[in-house]
């Protein structure tokens, strides 16, 4: 006798073995439709290379800032009239706290001489001087860490007030600028990589619409021979990820391509070359990828999750 | 295993594809299905795989009211059914053993079993020489054959054809007749519909004869029953 009819809640969704289905319909798919395919994998990857270049400006950059951080210094610029009791009191208050005490008191004489040495050209005009023009100061070596602290701030101003204290000098202000900067690439790059993300997800989407419309008869096969709506939609949503993973891996490949090309172009400029002294590490390409994968699924699903009423 | 009661089919205000028809086909039967072009055969089985929904009464395949059946159990009702198109619905950008391996796997049936189970469903209808062949490298008679080796590769409760001798020559389509009666030897219960008059005057069948949507004659079997046996290319059971 024939088998009794089975429980349609006993049987699986989507079948183990169709997982190998889906991915050789997807990649036949992909390249039975090379021309739209291309398309879609062209977007995807145009968006990542824009998103991927303003992270590797904004990395760069950010490790241009790290590295000046680490080595910046508070310079105290004195009266060049302090009294040596003035001078005195500024010593002991730097040497009162903690984060100042790293000091070195450089005289006018040296701050001269340190001029005349890696200035040497410039000799002759300081010779025509009838006085030394440079000020006593202090140079202080402090952390990075505790030039951030708030406090910090409010010690520079403290210090700025002492008698005999002509300028405080720290480089974090611009420093902090620049961080800022590059918060505000990374912010614009995500935005306008993302917005153009969105625009390629949805050129997938309407490749893969239009690819179904191209299935619909299989689709209705499909149906009426008993497959679920999910081994149906499956090699769509595979197809959409292939183009998302292809166009990200791409997009890295361009990127790369415009980093090498570029830091050769830029190499004699000292002002520009800092932009481009290393890559992106492999976290930011990990999600440069997975940002494509993403956006070629939701794309994908995008279409899919509307059926296409056949059978 | 099928039962109609009292469905009427109605597309649109002055279309009605059936009206108020009933009958019963039980397990193990043979039936024919016949009717002039027009007279509602292919919107009956399209009911029975609900590709439509009744407009009116109840359909009732293998104790499953068919009115009431979720969409998501839909595919897996439709597993249970060996259905046979007129024409014919193979993907013709896959192979003979692609179109017969795809259900397998939508029968989870393992891969490295699809070349043996896929080979013995074409011996049935011998066509076991053109695996590798495209649906159009075939003739029509071909083709209505891998259509039918289709159906049959999940050994069905219900065998439904729709016109399968539709075009084919007298001998071929008593061919295509003899393997839906194996068929029906082997379990299932077969619903065959036709117009060829001839095909049904000497297989002595049940038939059931539709004319502009109505049931307008049944003449009873004048065979026995078949004996129904166990399972088909090892898959039953």
């Amino acid at each position: 006798m024939a088998r009794e009819f089975v429980s349609a809640r006993r049987e699986p969704e989507v079948p183990s073995n169709t997982f190998s289905w889906f991915f050789k319909e997807a990649f036949r798919r992909l390249w039975v439709s090379k021309r739209t395919s291309f398309v879609a994998i062209a977007m995807i990857a145009m968006s990542l290379l824009i998103l991927g270049s303003f992270l590797l400006v904004a990395e760069n950059l950010g490790r241009a800032v790290e590295q000046w951080q680490g080595t910046s210094r508070v310079v105290v610029y004195l009266d060049p009239a302090a009294t040596a009791e003035q001078i005195r009191a500024v010593d002991q208050y730097l040497a009162s706290h903690r984060e100042l005490a790293r000091r070195r008191f450089i005289t006018r004489e040296q701050a001269m001489a340190r001029f005349k040495k890696w200035f040497a050209n410039l000799n002759d005009v300081v010779g025509q001087l009838d006085e030394n023009p440079f000020p006593p100061s202090f140079e202080i070596d402090v952390s990075p860490t505790a030039a951030r602290a708030r406090p910090f701030r409010e010690l520079m101003a403290s210090l700025s007030a002492t008698p005999g204290v002509d300028q405080v000098q720290y480089d974090w202000e611009w420093i902090e600028r620049l961080r800022r900067l590059v918060n505000i690439i990374n912010i614009a790059g995500l935005i306008a990589g993302g917005l153009l993300a969105a625009a390629a997800a949805f050129t997938i989407a309407n490749v893969i619409r239009l690819t179904m419309m191209l299935y619909r008869e299989e689709i209705e096969i499909m149906r009426l021979v008993g497959a679920t709506e999910r081994i149906i939609r499956g090699p769509f949503l595979v197809e959409g990820f292939l183009q998302g993973t292809i166009g990200g891996l791409a997009a890295i490949g361009l990127l790369y391509g415009v980093f090498l090309g570029t830091r050769r172009f830029m190499s004699p400029s000292i002002l520009w070359s800092f932009l481009f002294t290393g890559f992106l590490p492999w976290q930011k390409l990990a999600a440069l990828v997975a940002g494509g994968m993403l956006a070629g699924f939701l794309g994908s699903w995008m279409s899919v999750r509307q059926r296409i009423d056949i059978a | 295993m099928i039962h109609f009661y009292h469905v009427t089919k109605r597309f649109d205000r002055y279309s009605t594809a059936l009206h108020d028809v009933t009958f019963a086909i039980e397990k193990g039967e043979f039936v024919f299905l016949s009717g002039a072009s027009g007279a509602g055969k292919s919107t009956l089985l399209k009911l029975i795989l609900r590709q439509l929904t009744p407009t009116e009464g109840q359909v009732v395949v293998n104790g499953r009211n068919l009115n009431a059946m979720k969409p998501s159990q839909l595919p897996f009702f439709r597993r249970e059914i060996g259905m046979v198109f007129q024409d014919f619905k193979l993907i013709e950008r896959m192979t003979v053993f692609e179109n017969l391996s795809f259900i397998l796997t939508v029968l989870n049936v393992p891969p490295k079993e699809h070349k043996k189970r896929a080979y013995q469903a074409l011996r049935s209808v011998d066509l076991h020489h053109k695996l590798n062949a495209y649906p159009l490298q075939l003739s029509g008679g071909e083709q209505q054959r891998v259509a039918i080796a289709r159906a049959l590769i999940n050994d069905p409760l219900v065998l439904v054809a729709d016109e399968p001798t539709g075009n084919l020559d007298p001998d071929l389509s008593r061919d295509i007749v003899h393997i839906f009666t194996e068929a029906n030897l082997r379990g299932s219960t077969v619903l065959l519909a036709t117009h060829d008059r001839e095909i049904i005057r000497n297989s002595g069948r049940r038939v059931i004869t539709l004319d502009h949507g109505r049931i307008a004659d049944e003449k009873a079997s004048r065979v026995e029953r078949p004996v129904v046996r166990e399972g088909v290319f090892g898959i039953g059971g």
